[in-house]
């Protein structure tokens, strides 16, 4: 018989020690490993973690930072979705300590400067970062220890972390407390600098398990979104955690479909851009009955995907539904913990971004949505300028156009931010690039946005500088400091569109341009 | 290994086969988004058995680059 589990919690430690109790010899995590053999061609394996073993490995690191003095301190995790990323984050906000997630996609001197900013003391790296740890290793003077989730290579004194894992006994005593600060996630500002967003233990554990979506333990989730985001963390992993779900690690989106062959899930998290792309799969073999469709491509056992991050065209609900596959659409933002609405089961309705979360309230000023609550953020680190023009009064400003109409469900209408995001539902600040192409002689004016789902820059090239130069073609000249931009960005952040003008941009009365 | 990968884009973007060139670029001329290219690269993987580094693939733009980089594997 399948439990259904609903119960707030309002620590992530508490989350843990009840979902230890409640489904100890379960599986929590399933993940594949590669398994050499005879030294010929690798082999692919499942391997599991048990719920009592999860919560003890996460209890041993906690102890391991405790041993190395790092209680309370700030400690970064980069990497890809592992099992070792999710016991690295769960022992160190157990142990009391603040994580910082960070995004292993960024060029290693952004995540150095992160590192300095948060004031991070350890650094726990993925093995496919080992060049951003041997850069903070010689450049950030504040980190006193470098722990590898696998073997350190490269590094003057890095530790392993399942070496340090073993040295210890399970059982730390600690229990923070709901107030405390959990987490630093970094999330794109309109100013161009990444901000940091506090959340604490009651910011994060309110949010993943105040609201009872109906889900039964054993349900089977892929997690394929990148975790270092709060919607990966909140609800594919709190959330997961807390109704005794078996989390499968998908390891890149390269492999999603076979993924999902391998791990049969019942349910995905996803952002429009992957559900636009399995919609074409699904659509192309329209001409099969929609069952067997449905079956190749999702399995038969798969039923619903929650899609965040991004807006959502409706039409896609209507033709996966077709395929007996609900999609939920949700609605949040990082300072939210993240989620401010969503639909679920019986509750949902055309062209709503879902209902208010029961632990969130909003109101409208001024056609923008305020919205107050245990899950609003406690500020941005160290930056009480950007925090004081965010909340007023514990109310949140979204920075979204919208209302709530008589039964708490939310409508967005448009932004009022001036930020652009992507269908992966990554927020990327137009000014952040703006910058940097700003920086070359040709570019006298430029506009980054978002132009059919790809970033796009428009340029008014500086034409005195290029006569001087002797520059015949232009768009050849430009689209060369595109693609030298694009060599040192992550994918989200890359230009795809390239649009030269003649004429200056129509500017503002404070001389800006005009961006719409 | 041209023709193979003609044949797996024309899966993920509405495009003819044979208006896909070596130059082709994924994003800018075939209209790939970022996801549409991972997946078509993991149809690429199980087709012909290999496998594929995800970041190395990232700098991956026009299709001739793709087919250089799946002949080195």
């Amino acid at each position: 018989m399948v439990k259904k589990m609903s119960q707030t919690y309002h620590t992530i430690r508490e989350l843990l020690v009840a979902a230890e109790q409640n489904f100890g010899a379960q599986d929590a995590f399933r993940y594949k490993v590669k398994d050499s053999g005879d030294g010929s061609k690798k082999e692919v394996k499942v391997e599991a973690k048990t719920y009592t073993q999860f919560k003890n490995d996460t209890e041993c690191f906690s102890a391991v930072l405790a041993s190395l003095g790092e209680q309370g301190k700030h400690i970064a995790v980069i990497g890809p979705t592992s099992y070792s990323w999710v016991v690295a984050y769960f022992g160190i906000v157990g142990s009391g300590s603040v994580a910082v997630p960070l995004d292993a996609n960024l060029p290693e001197e952004d995540l150095c400067e992160l590192i300095d900013r948060a004031d991070v003391t350890t650094l726990v790296y993925d093995e496919a970062k080992a060049g951003v740890a041997q850069m903070a290793e010689n450049h950030c003077k504040g980190l006193k220890n470098i722990i590898c989730t696998g073997e350190p290579q490269g590094l003057v004194n890095g530790l392993s972390m399942w070496n340090l894992i073993g040295r210890q006994s399970v059982g730390f005593d600690y229990t923070p407390k709901p107030e405390e600060l959990a987490t630093i996630m970094f999330t794109s500002g309109t100013t161009g600098k990444s901000k940091g967003v506090m959340l604490t233990h009651r910011n994060l554990a309110e949010n993943a398990t105040c609201l009872d979506m109906g889900l039964e333990s054993g349900i089977v989730i892929l997690s394929v979104l990148p975790i270092h985001h709060a919607y990966c963390l909140s609800m594919d992993i709190l959330k997961g955690l807390s109704i005794g779900s078996v989390i499968c690690i998908n390891d890149s989106l390269l492999r999603v479909a076979k993924n999902i062959k391998l791990f049969e899930p019942n349910m995905i998290l996803m952002v429009p851009l992957m559900i636009e792309t399995l919609a074409k799969k699904l659509e192309e073999a329209a001409w099969i009955p929609a069952p067997l469709v449905k079956a190749k491509v999702f399995g038969k056992q798969f039923h619903t995907v929650c899609s965040g991050g991004a807006y959502l065209n409706p039409a896609y609900l209507e033709m996966f539904k077709k395929y007996g596959i609900t999609i939920w659409q949700g609605y949040g933002m990082t300072e939210c913990s993240p989620v401010i609405s969503t639909n679920y089961g019986a509750f949902m309705k055309d062209g709503s971004v879902g209902k208010l979360m029961p632990n969130c309230e909003a109101k409208v000023v001024d056609e923008e949505l305020w919205v107050k609550g245990s899950s609003v953020m406690q500020g941005y680190y160290k930056m009480p300028k950007e925090t004081e023009e965010t909340l007023s009064d514990g109310w949140l400003k979204t920075g979204d156009l919208g209302y709530v109409d008589q039964d708490g469900y939310i409508f967005l209408t448009g932004r009022k931010k001036n930020l652009i995001i992507t269908p992966n539902g990554e927020n990327v600040s137009p000014e952040e690039i703006e910058n940097k192409l700003g920086d070359n002689r040709l570019v006298q004016e430029v506009l980054v946005r978002e132009s059919e789902g790809a970033i796009e820059a428009e340029i008014f090239p500086d034409y005195e500088y290029a006569g001087k130069k002797k520059i015949k073609d232009m768009q050849g000249e430009l689209q060369k400091i595109i693609d030298a931009y694009n060599k040192t960005a992550p994918l989200y952040k890359r230009i795809y569109k390239l649009k030269m003008r003649e004429t200056e941009f129509e500017k503002n009365t404070t001389k800006k341009i005009k961006r719409f | 290994m041209f023709e193979k990968l003609a044949d797996i884009i024309t899966n993920y973007v509405e495009v003819k086969k044979e208006d896909i060139k070596p130059e082709s670029r994924f994003m800018e001329d075939l209209g790939f988004s970022s996801f549409d290219f991972m997946s078509m690269l993991g149809e690429v993987e199980e087709q012909l058995d290999i496998e594929i580094n995800p970041e190395e693939a990232a700098d991956i733009r026009t299709v001739q680059e793709a087919v250089d980089y799946l002949e080195k594997l």
